[in-house]
């Protein structure tokens, strides 16, 4: 996931014409998932929620690995264009309520050991609350989720639709 | 929805040049002459014809098309030669009464840049009848008001968090009255910084490009605000700590801190004078002042002191969230800095010798 970095690297250079806002959101969230709260807090290691991130993780990046794969070769089977498109539906959720349920395991753990906070009275006059900001990365999924879920949803109309009439011309 | 009835008009100016001509005198002649020849060094386009033939007292028609759909939206017309696009948007809004002039963007051709508000119809039009696409704008709001919200705020703001409201701090802590004079000066400064900006967006600044979108005053309000607010936390806090080198620090900062407050204020007074605004503009030159000598070293110096007073401000409070404010402003001032410091090149570039974008000698 972090080798994913580069993805931004190459949307940010032109290479792919994807937006970087938006491929470096999504992997700066997932970066931040795996270094500042699963690897960091090693009680929620054992949790049931990891498994399921990572698997909605590695499904879906199978399948669009693969498909980036079979569109520069230029043979692209429907099966794995149909698959990107609509297994995100159950892939998506499932991959988010993972996260969300990590971060909720792992808060009482930052609280007890004040991780990654800094407290006043310093120097620097400078304070943070690594437990108020986990709190507010889980709200801030409830409006971002739903714009990135019908977004895909949007692309899938189009894209399925469009094979569609392809297939009927053909 | 307007039926073109320029053949009318036409046809009465053609009976009166006619009778002018028979009961006329040499200089009569010489001026119909003139009219004439004007006319064939400028024939439009032969479709518009029938129109063109006496340029001196024509109206222009516009057309007004949806860029998006090039539907025909409404034809402005009797626009007088002397018109610029701002007449027309008023024309326009009388006949479309939903969109303010200031909503409107027209442009000559599709995908091409906004015509501005002073240029004039004739140094557009190639014949008489000019054809323009329109594009909503979206909700508009004056400059003067965002600069006004962007900069009450964070006074206001900062006096709630210095007048200690309660819910905020701790009470207990916050009720001992043991307060370093230094966040007393922080406020004082602070307020200063404000009021001047509010008097000069009253009083000084001309703005040149009227308006921008609702979402640029959302923008910029939430910057402001929220930064005001956080910083503000820090400063008033009742565990704050004074800066590390003690009070020799905070003099000099706040020393400097002024100079930079006086040498904005004289650079702004001398970019709002009528000859460095508008298209007209020269490049401003230093004068007896010696905070304009800046204008020597630096093209933008208007940005050079805000960014020395925030970094004064920094140094004296020593406090990180203010180094964080002064560091995201002093990369969006660059970026003006370099774009405003590009167009003077292109257009001064006998003044530009030498000189910098903001930092002397550096960027």
């Amino acid at each position: 996931q972090t080798g994913a970095l580069l993805e931004i690297l190459h949307c940010a250079v032109g290479i792919v014409p994807s937006s970087v806002v938006l491929t470096s959101f999504q992997v700066m969230s997932r970066v931040f998932l795996i270094w500042a709260v699963t690897h960091s807090v090693k009680e929620v290691q054992s949790e049931d929620s990891v498994l399921l991130y990572v698997i909605a993780w590695t499904m879906t990046e199978i399948i669009r690995y693969s498909f980036y794969t079979f569109s520069l070769l230029n043979h692209l089977p429907y099966l794995i264009k149909w698959a990107r498109y609509t297994l995100f539906i159950v892939l998506y959720p499932m991959g988010v309520s993972g996260e969300l349920l990590t971060i909720y395991a792992a808060l009482p753990f930052v609280r007890q050991a004040g991780l990654y906070s800094i407290s006043l009275p310093n120097k620097y006059n400078f304070s943070f609350d690594y437990y108020a900001f986990l709190i507010l990365i889980m709200i801030s999924y409830i409006p971002i989720f739903p714009q990135l879920y019908f977004h895909m949803i949007h692309q899938r109309r189009k894209v399925l639709s469009h094979t569609e009439e392809h297939k009927k011309f053909d | 929805m307007f039926k073109r009835h320029k053949s009318l008009p036409s046809k009465r100016k053609r009976e009166i040049f006619s009778q002018g001509a028979t009961g006329s005198t040499l200089r009569n002649d010489l001026r119909n002459f003139h009219c004439l020849s004007q006319l064939v060094l400028s024939a439009g386009p032969v479709k518009s014809a029938p129109v063109s033939k006496h340029s001196k007292t024509a109206h222009f028609e516009i057309e007004i098309l949806d860029a998006q759909t090039r539907k025909q939206i409404c034809i402005v017309d009797k626009v007088m030669q002397t018109s610029t696009i701002h007449d027309v948007k008023q024309k326009f809004h009388k006949e479309c009464p939903q969109w303010y002039p200031s909503q409107v963007g027209l442009q000559l051709e599709q995908g091409g840049p906004f015509l501005k508000d002073y240029i004039a119809i004739q140094s557009i039009a190639a014949s008489s009848i000019v054809t323009l696409y329109f594009t909503d704008l979206g909700q508009q709001v004056s400059w003067t008001t965002v600069f006004l919200a962007e900069y009450t705020g964070p006074l206001l703001i900062y006096l709630l968090f210095y007048l200690r409201i309660p819910y905020i701090y701790d009470m207990k802590e916050s009720s001992r009255r043991l307060r370093h004079p230094v966040v007393h000066l922080a406020c004082l400064c602070h307020c200063i910084h404000y009021i001047r900006y509010l008097l000069e967006t009253l009083f000084v600044h001309k703005v040149s490009a009227g308006h921008t979108p609702l979402k640029n005053l959302i923008k910029g309000c939430a910057f402001y605000w929220g930064f005001t607010s956080w910083i503000a936390y820090y400063i008033n806090h009742p565990q704050y700590t004074p800066p590390s080198f003690g009070n020799r620090q905070v003099a000099v900062s706040a020393i400097n801190f002024l100079i930079c407050e006086a040498g904005n204020h004289f650079i702004n007074v001398i970019l709002a004078h009528p000859n460095h605004t508008g298209i007209n503009a020269c490049f401003p030159s230093p004068n007896y002042n010696p905070f304009t000598w800046m204008f020597f070293l630096v093209s933008c110096p208007n940005y050079t002191y805000e960014i020395g007073s925030w970094i004064s401000f920094t140094i004296m409070t020593q406090t990180l969230p203010v180094g964080i404010f002064t560091l995201l402003m002093s990369i969006q001032m660059s970026l003006w800095a370099q774009k405003k410091h590009k167009i003077y090149l292109k257009k001064f570039s006998s003044y530009m010798h030498r000189k910098s974008a903001m930092i002397p000698f550096i960027l």
